[in-house]
């Protein structure tokens, strides 16, 4: 494949990223944001398949596969039993409007471009969209975290952050070291099963949503 | 053929258009009942439908004014005059000073701000409840697709469908970047909307609670009500030929007189049958969004939309 192509591809996976960013934002049902969340994944691993191709690094295809079996199935398989244990179909409760984040996420898209054009030498080293996109999801996965209330749907922007900077740096540096890239994903491992741990631990002894966390007694 | 199209051409598709509208809704109203697992109406009952009103007389109610028997005509003129925009069987230019998008945009506002118009006229309270409902709609969806429209003018440097069809080329779906991806994400998003289909809006019912546009046709009767209907027909299969002018090639590049015509009147029909076959089986998987959930819903089309114009631009 010529780095055209390759360019394409990435540049398309990229809008594709963006879509199913869309998608957790506007999610009305946390097992629609899960669903979202597995399949870009998908589309990261897919992206990690294609730089492998391109530029015949091994380690790439370690990680497009581990990060398929890890993040597009067993995370997502994790969270869908989450929600079945704690019984809850529309547990994405917003702190603000969805209205008022989907023009927050417009913000932060246009904001990412605008950031990454200024860049300048660094951005003239980077071709495509890969930068700006890779930049905007990993800062919607935050405004996911930031504004919902219950921990399932914090967890799922977590993962969104983590795939955003997961693309980022496969997409700039085409290929980081395998010894990283094994570490960011046992990192997310770990914090999914830390939290899902706790969701379940503090859902059984207290019954109380983050939100009701938000204060320390005495 | 990617030449210039004259006007004979221009007005065969324009005909060819509000002759297939009616089929369109009578194929996705059969899906509807096939996938109910009902036997459902043959796909030509529209047309039935139309021609029975064309033979019956009129009942107005006495507070419209002159303008309530202008509305149906005006508005069935708009739809049909946005459908001469559309390039349906071969993509290029006009060969004569035609409107671009906007136009067509421009020309199916106007008839939704007719058929809001006729509604208040006939003083009826749903005839109003529609009216103001669609009018909420409008400047939702119209602006999106308006942004979709330039995402892909953006690339083709020009407005006019007819050029930004050929710009797309044969290759296409090869051919997709980026913003192509998110910008037909925003379409399918604002289709149902358009088109006047569940989760917006409900084209089957008469309950005051879920109708807009039917709302609107209320007061409406006999050949007024026949002319409604074809617009809507008519609004339908235009808006299906907007996206897949936008994003499907149009017509064959390497054939040419009328066996290219024949290919391209078929592939167009594939398109349709493709985007309608879409929009039964959403029809049929959704229920309808409350009212005031309907911004939300498209305001992902609205952030597609925006974030396919910023990967063309930024």
């Amino acid at each position: 494949m010529s780095s055209e192509t390759v360019q394409t591809i990435i540049d398309d996976l990229g809008a594709l990223l963006l879509f199913t960013m869309i998608l957790i934002i506007a999610a009305r049902q946390i097992s629609h944001a899960i669903h979202s969340v597995a399949a870009q994944s998908l589309l990261i691993a897919i992206a990690g398949a294609v730089l492998a191709t391109a530029t015949g690094n091994t380690d790439l295809w370690v990680i497009a596969g581990v990060t398929l079996s890890i993040k597009a199935i067993v995370l997502p398989w994790v969270l869908h039993w989450v929600v079945r244990q704690l019984n809850v179909r529309r547990e994405v409760e917003p702190v603000i409007p969805f209205s008022a984040t989907l023009a927050l996420a417009v913000a932060v898209v246009v904001m990412s471009f605008h950031l990454s054009a200024s860049l300048g030498s660094v951005r003239q080293a980077i071709t495509g969209n890969a930068l700006p996109v890779g930049i905007s999801i990993t800062l919607l996965g935050v405004l996911v975290m930031a504004t919902r209330k219950t921990a399932l749907t914090q967890m799922v922007g977590l993962f969104a952050s983590e795939n955003g900077i997961f693309f980022t740096a496969m997409a700039v540096t085409k290929g980081m070291p395998l010894i990283i890239e094994i570490g960011v994903i046992l990192d997310v491992i770990l914090a999914a099963l830390v939290m899902t741990i706790l969701v379940l631990r503090v859902r059984s002894t207290v019954d109380a949503d983050i939100a009701d966390l938000d204060r320390l007694r005495g | 053929m990617t030449g210039e199209r004259p006007l004979a051409l221009v007005l065969f598709e324009m005909i060819l258009l509000v002759l297939l509208g009616p089929l369109v809704t009578g194929v996705i109203q059969k899906l509807k009942a096939l996938l109910q697992c009902r036997q459902g109406a043959g796909i030509l009952q529209p047309y039935h439908d139309i021609i029975k009103l064309f033979r019956k007389g009129t009942v107005q109610a006495d507070t419209t004014s002159g303008f309530f028997q202008l509305v149906p005509v005006l508005v069935l003129a708009a739809t049909v005059a946005a459908g001469a925009l559309v390039p349906v069987v071969r993509a290029g230019p006009p060969a004569f000073p035609l409107g671009d998008a906007l136009m067509l945009l421009g020309l199916l506002a106007l008839a939704r701000f007719l058929t809001a118009v006729g509604a208040l006229d006939a003083g009826g309270a749903f005839g109003g409840m529609g009216a103001s409902r669609e009018m909420t709609i409008a400047p939702l969806v119209e602006p999106v697709l308006m942004m979709v429209v330039f995402s892909t003018a953006v690339a083709a440097g020009t407005t006019e469908l007819g050029t930004l069809a050929a710009h797309r080329g044969a290759s296409w779906i090869l051919a997709w970047r980026g913003a192509d991806f998110l910008g037909f994400a925003a379409m399918l998003v604002l289709l149902p909307a358009e088109t006047g289909r569940i989760p917006v809006d409900n084209p089957d019912t008469h309950l005051e609670l879920t109708m807009l546009h039917e709302g609107m046709l209320l007061e409406h009767s006999g050949p007024g009500l026949a002319c409604m209907m074809l617009a809507s027909h008519t609004r339908q299969i235009v808006t299906l030929g907007l996206v897949s002018a936008l994003f499907f090639p149009v017509g064959l590049a390497d054939v040419a007189g009328v066996v290219g015509l024949l290919l391209g009147a078929g592939g167009f029909a594939a398109k349709i049958l493709v985007l309608a076959t879409c929009l039964a089986l959403v029809e049929s998987s959704y229920a309808k969004l409350r009212f005031f959930r309907v911004p939300q819903y498209l305001g992902i089309g609205f952030v597609c939309a925006l974030m396919a114009l910023a990967l063309r631009i930024l």
